[in-house]
């Protein structure tokens, strides 16, 4: 009788230490689960990727040397983030950064130095390890006196050089050691010095990043990121609403906006910089050629509907070629007001009274195929019919840089300078096709001296003016018509609180780092 | 029974057909719905209540109303106008893309049948790796290979149907070579060609149709899903698939935009499903005779 008591009081025991595994609260991981728009990433090395959904990773892994202040894409406010403190010289030709002592380079890479810097900025400067290459030619060299001192001289002055050196693109400081050590895995293993670590890529699944306890400015509240691939919005979306993601990235709709917002424990955040959506035509082929076809579809457009479709909240007209809130914007520039008998005036002038009808590829995405198909439905009340064929994202990537499509729409937010977009978009040396090429799809050349010039104007009165000309220009030869300006939504349970005003973001998400909390 | 039992056949099976479909409400009823459906495919252009890809995009995403009967879509384009002219495109591909296999598939099939020996084991053994390719699967690299438009929709569609007659047509083919009336043809010197396609042909129509009147319902089914998955004709020409897939980005708000095209599918597919059945059993000897 006592043996049988003494064993069911064991395994009574047992049952209760074995519950109090289960019931222990204050141990649990804080996991933030994200639900992103794409099906896999590119790359997620952020020297090559300029893919939107990998940018997104990048300010959460990676530190520049100075950087945004969270939340902020103004270029007056600047702080520092690597380097404790910089001055450039009288002449503006040399930069010195003082390095902080004793950041550490997630999983062991060990303590960053500004031989780590050097490699950095080298190896954004060239076309064969960066896509941002173009934005560090004015580099004569970069050096490291001593161990926490790196000096940049350039052949001539860059008034925004601290642009470059912030948390964007080429400017994020990546590891020498683990480029060199990882090689080609570097792409799916990256390693900076961020608040959250790498931990795991699964293709097409999800990207598992964890807290970096090392981090300098503390160690982040939040212990584990699974950033997962879910290119369905309503799955998403669905997701979402049950409590499996916290956050997820919108659609950027207002009805979808309006409809989320209602929900009890959700806030939506409408994020800038926008991505300028831009109708740019090919001058050099077919009807295009000819400038009055080009004008006609430029007043075929009607903008106030796109708008309307977008929302308010979400979506801003534009009327110039950079995108409204980057240093260099103007509003003076030619207007093609939206008129169908004038669109239909000029293509009878150019010859084409029965109107044209142009084969134009488009990519399955809808932030871009859903204005197209608006779009086709204007132009086709002028008589210009787009015979449109839908092919998937990476293919229409692939083939407007092949100059496939006579007209390609194309949405992007670049770093927040006129300069990034005119001499991405609009400079001849980055046309399609050739092998300096970037994503200049209409093979515009109207206002390549204003551009070149305006790189290197240390006067930035002139500097402003010379992007005014060239936006005038770009226009006046229409190259394009800039249509709207989408902002970015994302949505998250009101449990997590990002620690800042979340207003403007150059990558296209949300930033977290230690100020972040998840209740 | 005459030697040549040729357009005789013919003539009977369309008697009993009628005879059993008398006799079964249910092929009735198929066949109205299918002629219901047909008719408004082909006047779609009179009694669409709007132009099909008009966009006006103040009215999206409105709900059923007086003006509008099934409501528009997110860009505002009149839902009912859009599913009367898919209409168009989900049966001319369902039934031409069954037609083109069914021609090309009867043809391997009587061939290897009447031929036999390694006539039939080439025919047949083609026949049998394209029949282990799932339908979907077969249209989805189809379509991948050749680029997603109408004509490529209708060819892929027709390689997942061939393989199924050649079945159909290979196994009569081979019990009718051996009756007296094609012995008999033989003996009178007749060329294949004429012993096949007048008087084995006429014999194995009834089977042939009923499977193409079951094989249209899985054909409509396939471009469905093929346009669902994005595989199917250019924006803006509407179809059944393409319109519940557009609905997708907005199920969780304004599910009837999906919901109202895939009703659509429903019909048809059953229409031709209960015609099927109906003349299945008519051609039947079994119930035929009975």
């Amino acid at each position: 009788m006592s043996k049988r008591i003494g064993l069911v009081s064991v395994f009574l025991a047992a049952i209760a230490v074995s519950s109090l595994l289960f019931v222990s609260p204050s141990f649990a991981e804080v996991v933030l689960k994200i639900g992103t728009l794409s099906n896999d990433a590119n790359q997620l090395d952020p020297h090559v990727s300029t893919k939107s959904q990998d940018k997104i990773l990048f300010p959460w892994v990676f530190n520049g040397l100075v950087r945004f202040a969270p939340g902020s894409a103004d270029l007056s406010k600047i702080e520092a983030d690597l380097a404790e403190s910089w001055k450039s010289s009288a002449d503006g030709l040399t930069w010195t950064f003082r390095l902080r002592k004793g950041v550490q380079f997630h999983s062991g890479y060990g303590e960053l130095t500004a031989d780590d810097v050097v490699f950095s900025l080298n190896r954004a400067s060239k076309k064969e390890t960066s896509t941002a290459y173009k934005g560090y030619a004015d580099f004569a060299s970069v050096s490291a006196p001593d161990k926490y001192t790196v000096k940049i001289v350039l052949t001539k002055p860059i008034p925004s050089l601290l642009g470059m050196v912030t948390n964007y693109h080429g400017g994020y400081i990546v590891s020498k050691k683990a480029v060199e050590k990882l090689g080609d895995n570097f792409k799916t293993n990256p390693i900076g010095t961020g608040p959250f670590a790498f931990s795991e890529y699964q293709s097409k699944r999800q990207v598992t990043l964890v807290a970096n306890k090392d981090y300098f400015r503390g160690a982040p509240k939040i212990d584990k990121i699974i950033y997962r691939y879910l290119p369905d919005e309503a799955s998403r979306e669905l997701a979402f609403k049950n409590g499996e993601l916290d956050l997820i990235y919108g659609t950027r709709e207002q009805r979808w906006v309006e409809r989320i917002r209602k929900d009890k424990g959700v806030k939506v955040d409408i994020i800038g910089l926008g991505e300028l959506r831009t109708l740019h035509m090919n001058i050099t082929k077919g009807p295009l050629k000819d400038i009055r076809v080009r004008q006609a579809i430029s007043h075929a457009v009607n903008r106030d509907e796109m708008v309307a479709f977008v929302g308010q909240d979400v979506a801003q007209r534009s009327i110039s070629v950079v995108p409204l809130g980057y240093l260099g914007n103007t509003s003076d520039v030619p207007l093609y007001k939206h008129d169908l008998a004038k669109a239909k005036a000029l293509l009878k002038e150019a010859g084409y009274p029965d109107g044209v009808t142009l084969k134009v590829i488009i990519t399955k995405v809808a932030s871009l195929r859903v204005p197209m198909e608006i779009l086709q439905a204007q132009l086709r009340k002028a008589g210009i019919i787009l015979d449109l064929e839908v092919v998937e994202h990476s293919a229409f990537h692939k083939l407007i840089r092949q100059d496939a499509s006579p007209l390609v729409l194309y949405g992007a937010a670049r770093f927040p300078v006129a300069d990034s977009y005119l001499t991405q978009f609009y400079l001849s040396d980055s046309t399609v096709g050739t092998p300096t090429a970037i994503t200049n799809f209409s093979h515009c050349d109207a206002a390549d001296a204003e551009i070149t010039a305006a790189r290197s104007e240390a006067d930035q009165t002139k500097q402003l003016a010379l992007w005014k000309t060239a936006q005038q220009k770009v226009l006046t030869q229409t190259c394009s018509v800039p249509i709207f300006e989408q902002l970015i939504v994302w949505a998250r349970t009101t449990k997590l609180d990002y620690g800042f005003e979340m207003k403007n973001s150059l990558s296209n998400g949300p930033i977290l780092n230690e100020m972040t909390t998840l209740k | 029974m005459s030697l040549f039992p040729k357009a005789g056949g013919l003539r009977r099976t369309i008697r009993d057909t009628i005879r059993v479909f008398n006799r079964n409400k249910t092929s009735w009823a198929g066949l109205v719905l299918l002629l219901f459906m047909v008719s408004l495919a082909v006047l779609a252009p009179w009694i669409s209540p709007y132009d099909p890809i008009d966009q006006n995009i103040l009215e999206r995403l409105s709900p059923a109303s007086a003006e509008h009967l099934l409501g528009t879509d997110h860009f505002g384009r009149d839902i009912l106008s859009r599913i009367l002219w898919g209409a168009r495109i989900s049966l001319s591909v369902g039934t031409i893309s069954v037609l083109m296999g069914m021609a090309v598939g009867t043809v391997l099939g009587i061939l290897a049948g009447y031929k036999g020996k390694y006539w039939d084991y080439m025919i047949m053994g083609v026949m049998d790796v394209f029949m282990a390719i799932p339908t979907l699967l077969m249209g989805l690299m189809v379509v991948a290979v050749l680029g997603p438009n109408l004509v490529n929709l209708t060819i892929a569609i027709a390689l997942t149907v061939a393989p199924r007659f050649a079945r159909i047509a290979r196994a009569p083919t081979i019990s009718i070579k051996n009756r007296d009336f094609v012995e008999a043809g033989r003996a009178m010197g007749f060329s294949d060609l004429r012993i096949m396609a007048g008087h084995i042909f006429p014999n194995i129509l009834g089977e042939l149709i009923v499977m193409g009147s079951l094989w249209i319902a899985t054909a409509v089914r396939i471009e469905a899903s093929l346009s669902f998955i994005g595989l199917g004709v250019k924006p803006p020409t509407p179809t059944w698939g393409g319109m519940i897939r557009e609905g997708f980005q907005n199920i969780l708000s304004d599910p009837w935009i999906s919901i109202y095209p895939g009703i659509f599918i429903l019909i048809t597919v059953l229409a031709f499903n209960m015609l099927g059945d109906g003349l299945r059993d008519a051609i039947d000897p079994k119930l035929r005779n009975s």
